[in-house]
């Protein structure tokens, strides 16, 4: 046994178990609908927040604008009888009834203890008492709330506690009642109801005032006295059991005494006692530790006290309370002790489960915020390790790194370039939810025209998981053609932001929305050889136009044979003063060296090439090789490559020719030696900036060449050395020269130093030194 | 060109027939099951059709006016007004013919310039002039008199009537149909209406003759009134209203104190309308003015016995489903004409003229009926115009005295136990009562809640219900308990302090007289009444010497109290003071009963069953006595 004689047991009925629900599978996943035709409907009246049957009246309690009605219905044909209006004390504000949530007003009937029960079909009294529902009160407690012709008529009185704080009366069959107030609580009335003796009348304010009505005798007459007290607020529902009102305060469910005060009755000096005493029950209601009840009611059992509760979740519960409740007097135990041990004992009960599961998934969410962090930070390490050994890991072996594709693409007539960066998870670890590819473009150098500041274009990528070996793809515009100035930088990076492991949490935070830890990848370098759009060369206008499946694309492409067929022509004839070229010359030697050896692997046929398939390889690998990772996308290539020239237009838009012979370059004097075979790549087009771009290009992909070139096969040999270097020497006369008028400011004009440079810019490059 | 007027001719026949269809739908849904449905029901399809007029409507005017459009766009906002109207939306209604009406002026070209109503619709008739537009408008019209009738606007109506009673006229020598079948071979191609104009207009015409007949009947010109009733008598209009002309009629014949004709009137309005109770109410009253109580209690007999019956609804007349005549009268003047008291305060009425003129058994039954209606289930706190009905416990103690009356000593003798019972544990140990103040004695008795205005009349019910025990015992020949009862009623009625304006409050000595009617005089009363009482039961017994105290107290208390004068005497005469019961025979006499009395409950009359003193007999002794008394 307990010290204390409170022991309560709560059980728990889910309405979301699945053993309630429909049998049939389908049916459980959504409520059965049920139609209601018309045929049913009973009072087509607007805002009816409450409803009670009467014997054979049904009463429904509306509210429309500011008005309270009352209305009287025959519960067996539906016939108005009559309706009672009142105007609303306080017009609540209409938030709340846009919300939908209406307080519904407290809506009862009362019967005077000694009258018979409204329902004459009754069978016995007794039990009309226990299930009618209705509340009884005491005689003389009845005549001075209702008056004496409602006790002499015998009639029901509808008692209805208003959201305004009315507490309001209507006997139910006097001719000629009103709907009178018979005490205002000054906050929505939540509850109303009596004593089980009937002693004693209950209302609960929603902001926890309780007003108990009962009788007193004084100087032999009767009086209505009204005690008024405050409880814990917000009161959320209650109910009465006997001489107890139990009330919910949505953390707590609370119990209240209500029979103090109302078994004495010797004396004036007993009844301030009793008064002093009820009043200090009102202080001090006992906590029961249920939490979440919004619903109650006392369901009909002999041995205990049981209370149902309806929970927030939808939960039923079964609330037992003993019945021995002589030495439940535990509101006057003033020990500390008894309530925490009470306490400590229903908290072990209460709704451990309910705490449990809210506990869980806490925890169930951090440890996988933490596993998340784990992995963030595992990456962060590699990344850093990597970018610290940068020289030492060439881009291939990043765990993580970024390649890239380009391709054209034609979109409502106009040509773009599009690169496709693939980002490629080679480490052990998982990319999980937060990381962002960033993708940062920057021309290698800007254009004079744009004031030397620097356009660059930045994208992120946001991704979910990405496993070990898994790639991911994003596409991003390069350039529309001719507002791009080449080669461009791609600068790749992954950023982690802590907003998204967090989730929620993090909103609140302000610092946090902008922290996150920003990992550089690698860079890639978009070239001109990149950005080059190959033409068949020998393809006739004709023959553009009949590959061309699209129509619209004719002209388009007519146009373009026109073009490069005009700055064919201007090659041929060589009279165009704008015709600008610039070669590069490997010796065949390191190309075969190089390439070949790379391509026998694939090739069984690569040993024996020829020194044409030298050239033509050279073309290719460099129009489709992967240079710092990126590669192009065209499809065209064998068509193009079939003569050692190569027919394309620039980013730019200009037409530009790219070919490779095979040339002999040895001194003549030397004649006796073995002079070696090279190969140079011309590039020659039109615009000056197409032959920068392209050659540098050019030279960026042989110096790679010249790094994988094995050692053993360099040999030193003087090969028109003496001639490149009278070549440059007379060059740096011809700079010098220039800068000097320059510096005195005579003769030469900027035109002019700038046509001098140029000239010598063309040398150098068409006469360019053999790279061994 | 051609394309154009065909696609604004197509849409016209669209609206048409949405129009035509709307119309057919709602006459579908009124003539098929209006009866059997619940009204809520109807309300709900009204609201509905509401809406989709409007609904029309709005598309209609969403284009400038036309010529060629205007007259279906009349007939939808006819419709849609008069929807509204019948869910008693006037403002709504006035809001779309105020649309409607201007639009049409903008079509003509005129300018709406006058800003009163009536010169408005003036200026809209004239613009409109006679053209085929000329009957939408003026339906339109008999729209705007409907909403002046039914906001009470009978000053605009006066000033109207001459052009509104000329549309009567318009209307309904037919160029209604002509104006409609003009521009139209083909009968769908008319827009149609859910009301005729016809049957509105005859409607108006009755509604607006009976509620001026009110108005001025209110004011106190019958005669003008009666003048401005006699055009209506003839007029085509459902009986109810016809009956309302007459009963108008009568009750201003009756101002004009002609009574006999003014139940001529309402016979004849009975005569019409046989649900008319109010013309019976009116008769009954008439009677009672007359002082004609067998007219009075059968006229009475006559309305509780319809006012109880079922009350079989008249079917409404054909087309006049939406616009009922209860929408069109409303005026104040007219309704408090017009009601009826309920049917349990004409049975009380009746129960206690039964009583109060002799017809004992009648009146008794009519108070159990009574008091049966009050218990029964059915009784539903209906709340109706008329004088209240009196509290319970008074209906009680009528009821007992009623009883007692119709020597039924036991039936009353439960009733008072009922009074007794009930008030005993709220009765106070004193109870101060204060002199009414003169000009508020009115509110004072109306504010009924007061906490100690309600234990005094508690108190005096519990005495008047011991009162009427004894008088039961008394009747019965029980002297002893007659005694304890008549003691117990005054026990209670010592507990009444009465406290005068400045002064303390004291027991009110047997010379103070109340006012009739008012709580004191009630007390007195009671206390002459029950000293009285005792008295006599005391001369039974042959108590002589507490019977003389207490009847010369009850004397006192209340000098006209017949009974104790008398038996004073007796009492007198029994202890050899014969000269002195002379004199207090003597004196009993000279009081003639008052007229007053009357008017007093019948509980606080005397007992007419105890034992009674024979005049002659007295009269005889005082002649045996005569020569001495003379000298």
């Amino acid at each position: 046994m307990s010290p204390v004689g409170v022991e309560f047991i709560v059980s728990v009925y889910n309405f979301c178990s699945p053993e309630l629900k429909a049998p049939r599978a389908d049916a459980s996943s959504s409520p059965a609908e049920l139609k209601i035709s018309s045929e049913f409907l009973v009072a087509a009246e607007e805002g009816v927040l409450s409803l009670l049957v009467v014997g054979s009246v049904l009463l429904t309690l509306s509210q429309r604008d500011v008005f309270w009605t009352l209305t009287l219905y025959k519960s067996s044909n539906y016939e108005k009888l009559s309706s009672f209006s009142r105007v609303s004390g306080v017009v609540h504000n209409d938030a709340e009834g846009k919300m939908g949530r209406r307080r519904r007003p407290a809506l009862i009937c009362v019967l005077s203890s000694d009258a018979t029960p409204p329902c004459s079909s009754s069978t016995s009294s007794s039990e009309a008492t226990l299930s009618d529902g209705h509340v009884r009160l005491e005689p003389v407690l009845f005549k001075l709330l209702f008056g004496i012709d409602v006790a002499l008529a015998k009639s029901p009185v509808i008692l209805c506690g208003l959201p305004d704080g009315c507490l309001c009366f209507l006997p139910l069959r006097l001719p000629g009642s009103r709907l009178r107030v018979l005490r205002s609580l000054e906050q929505p009335v939540v509850f109303v109801g009596a004593s089980a003796p009937g002693q004693c009348l209950v209302a609960v304010g929603e902001q926890g005032r309780v007003v108990l009505i009962k009788t007193d005798k004084e100087g032999g007459g009767h009086k209505t006295v009204f005690i008024e007290g405050c409880v814990p607020a917000p009161v959320m529902c209650g109910c009465v059991d006997k001489n107890t009102l139990y009330y919910s305060t949505g953390s707590d469910l609370l119990l209240l005494d209500l029979s103090e005060g109302s078994t004495a009755r010797e004396g004036q000096e007993r009844d301030e006692e009793t008064r002093s005493k009820t009043d200090a029950a009102l202080q001090s209601p006992t906590s029961l530790n249920v939490c979440r009840i919004v619903a109650l009611a006392v369901s009909a059992c002999n041995t205990a006290v049981e209370l149902l509760g309806l929970c927030v979740r939808g939960q039923l519960q079964r609330i037992t309370l003993p019945v021995g409740r002589e030495d439940a007097t535990l509101s006057k135990v003033p020990s500390t002790q008894g309530g925490r041990s009470v306490r400590d004992l229903l908290s072990a009960i209460g709704d451990v489960c309910e705490r449990a599961s809210v506990l869980k998934s806490a925890i169930k969410s951090k440890n996988q915020i933490l596993q998340h962090l784990n992995q963030v930070l595992n990456i962060s390490f590699l990344l850093t390790a990597s970018t610290h050994s940068e020289e030492q890991l060439p881009i291939q072996q990043k765990p993580i790194r970024c390649h890239a594709r380009t391709g054209w693409s034609r979109l409502l007539q106009e040509d773009s370039l599009n690169l496709t960066c693939v980002l490629d998870n080679s480490s052990p670890y998982v990319l999980e939810r937060g990381w962002t590819l960033s993708v940062a473009l920057f021309p290698l150098s800007c254009p004079p025209s744009e004031g030397g500041e620097s356009s660059s274009a930045h994208f992120s990528f946001p991704f979910h998981n990405l496993h070990p070996g898994q790639t991911f793809e994003v596409s991003l515009p390069l350039a529309a053609a001719g507002d791009a100035s080449f080669p461009m930088t791609v600068s790749c990076s992954l950023i982690f932001s802590l907003t998204s492991l967090l989730g929620e949490e993090a909103a609140d935070l302000a610092g946090l929305q902008s922290s996150c830890v920003s990992l550089p990848l690698n860079t890639l370098t978009v070239d001109w050889l990149h950005a080059l759009q190959v033409n068949s060369p020998t393809a006739t206008p004709e023959k553009v136009t009949s590959q061309t499946s699209n129509p619209t694309d004719a002209i388009q492409d007519f146009l373009m044979s026109r073009q490069i067929r005009g700055s064919g022509r201007a090659e041929g004839g060589g009279e165009r003063a704008d015709q600008y070229s610039a070669s590069v010359r490997v010796s065949a030697q390191l190309l075969r060296d190089t390439l070949l050896l790379k391509s026998s692997d694939l090739d069984p046929q690569g040993p024996k090439l020829a020194p044409q398939n030298v050239c033509l390889s050279l073309l290719d690998w460099l129009l489709s090789e992967g240079a710092g990772g990126v590669t192009t996308g065209r499809q065209g290539d064998k068509v193009a490559l079939c003569s050692s020239g190569i027919h394309a237009r620039g980013p730019n838009g200009h037409a530009v020719k790219l070919t490779a012979k095979e040339v002999n370059v040895g001194e003549e004097s030397t004649g006796k030696e073995e002079s070696p075979t090279t190969v140079e790549v011309q590039v020659q087009s039109s615009s000056i900036a197409a032959v920068c771009g392209l050659h540098h290009a050019v030279l960026r992909r042989v110096q790679t060449l010249l790094q994988r070139a094995p050692a053993s096969t360099k040999s030193v040999q003087s090969l028109g050395l003496r001639r490149s270097l009278q070549r440059a020497e007379r060059l740096l006369q011809e700079i010098q020269q220039s800068r000097i008028s320059v510096a005195f400011g005579m003769g030469a004009s900027t035109g002019q130093m700038t046509r001098t440079l140029l000239s010598v810019y063309r040398e150098l490059r068409e006469n360019p030194l053999l790279i061994m | 060109m051609s394309n154009k007027m065909y696609q604004t001719h197509s849409l016209l026949d669209i609206w048409i027939q949405e129009n035509n269809e709307l119309v057919n739908k709602w006459k579908q849904q009124e003539g098929g099951d209006a009866l059997s449905r619940h009204p809520s029901q109807n309300q709900t399809h009204l609201r509905l059709c509401s809406s989709e007029f409007n609904k029309l409507l709005r598309k209609i005017q969403g284009i400038p006016p036309l010529a060629d459009h205007t007259q279906l766009e009349l007939t939808v906002v006819y419709n849609a007004c008069v929807c509204s109207m019948a869910q008693s939306q006037f403002s709504e209604a006035q809001l779309l013919l105020q649309q409607a009406t201007e639009r049409v002026l903008q079509m003509t070209g005129d300018d709406p310039v006058a800003s009163d109503p009536t010169g408005f619709w003036r200026t809209v008739l004239k613009s409109v002039g006679n053209t085929a537009l000329t009957p939408c408008v003026l339906s339109l019209l008999c729209l705007q008199w409907a909403i002046w009738l039914s906001t009470c606007q009978l000053k605009t109506i006066q000033e109207f009537q001459d052009e509104l009673f000329s549309v009567f006229e318009t209307l309904s020598t037919g160029v209604w149909d002509e104006g409609r079948r003009e521009p139209r071979g083909k009968s769908s191609d008319i827009p149609l209406l859910v009301m005729d104009p016809r049957r509105l207009v005859e409607l108006l015409q009755i509604c607006t003759l009976i509620a001026q007949g009110a108005e001025r009947l209110s004011e106190g010109r019958s005669s003008e009134a009666l003048s401005g009733l006699q055009s209506a008598f003839s007029l085509p209009a459902p009986r109810t209203l016809i009956a309302y002309t007459h009963l108008l009629s009568g009750s201003c014949l009756a101002h004009m104190s002609r009574p006999q004709m003014a139940l001529q009137c309402y016979r004849k309005a009975l005569e019409t309308d046989s649900q008319c109770v109010c013309a019976l109410y009116q008769s009954m009253l008439i009677y009672r003015q007359l002082g004609n109580t067998q007219a009075e209690i059968q006229a009475l007999r006559l309305l509780h016995s319809t006012l109880t019956l079922p009350s079989a609804t008249e079917p409404a007349l054909a087309g006049t489903h939406l616009l009922s005549p209860s929408l069109l009268l409303c005026s104040r003047s007219l309704s408090s004409l017009l009601s009826v008291p309920s049917a349990l305060s004409v049975l009380h009425n009746l129960a206690l003229n039964c009583v109060l003129h002799g017809r004992l058994s009648e009146g008794v039954e009519y108070y159990l009926d009574l008091l049966a209606a009050l218990h029964s289930e059915d009784q539903h706190g209906v709340h109706a115009e008329g004088p209240p009905l009196p509290r319970l416990p008074e209906l009680y103690l009528q009821a007992g005295a009623a009883l007692l009356m119709a020597r039924r000593p036991a039936d009353c003798m439960a009733l008072c136990d009922e009074v007794i019972t009930t008030t005993l544990e709220l009765l106070p140990e004193k109870v101060v009562l204060e002199e009414p103040e003169e000009e508020c004695e009115a509110e004072t008795k109306a504010l009924s809640a007061g906490g100690e205005d309600e234990k005094v009349r508690m108190l005096l019910w519990a005495g008047a219900a011991y009162l009427l025990q004894g008088h039961c015992y008394t009747h019965l020949k029980d002297w002893k308990p007659a005694v304890t009862h008549y003691t117990r009623c005054f026990n209670l009625l010592v507990k009444v302090r009465f406290k005068k304006r400045g002064l303390q409050p004291q027991i009110p000595s047997a010379d103070v007289v109340g006012k009739q009617g008012t709580d004191l005089c009630i007390l007195q009363r009671l206390k002459g009444l029950s000293l009285a009482g005792r008295g006599i039961s005391f001369t039974q017994t042959d108590q002589l010497r507490e019977a003389l105290r207490d009847l010369q107290l009850s004397m006192q208390a209340l000098p006209e109290c017949a009974g104790a004068g008398l038996w004073c005497g007796e009492v007198l005469w029994r202890l050899g003071r014969r000269r002195e019961a002379a004199a207090c025979w003597e004196k009993t006499w000279s009081f003639t009963p008052q007229p007053s009395v009357e008017s007093l409950s019948v509980y606080l009359q005397e007992p007419q069953s105890g034992p009674l003193l024979d005049s002659m007999e007295l009269r005889r002794r005082i002649q045996e006595l005569g020569p001495t008394s003379s000298a």
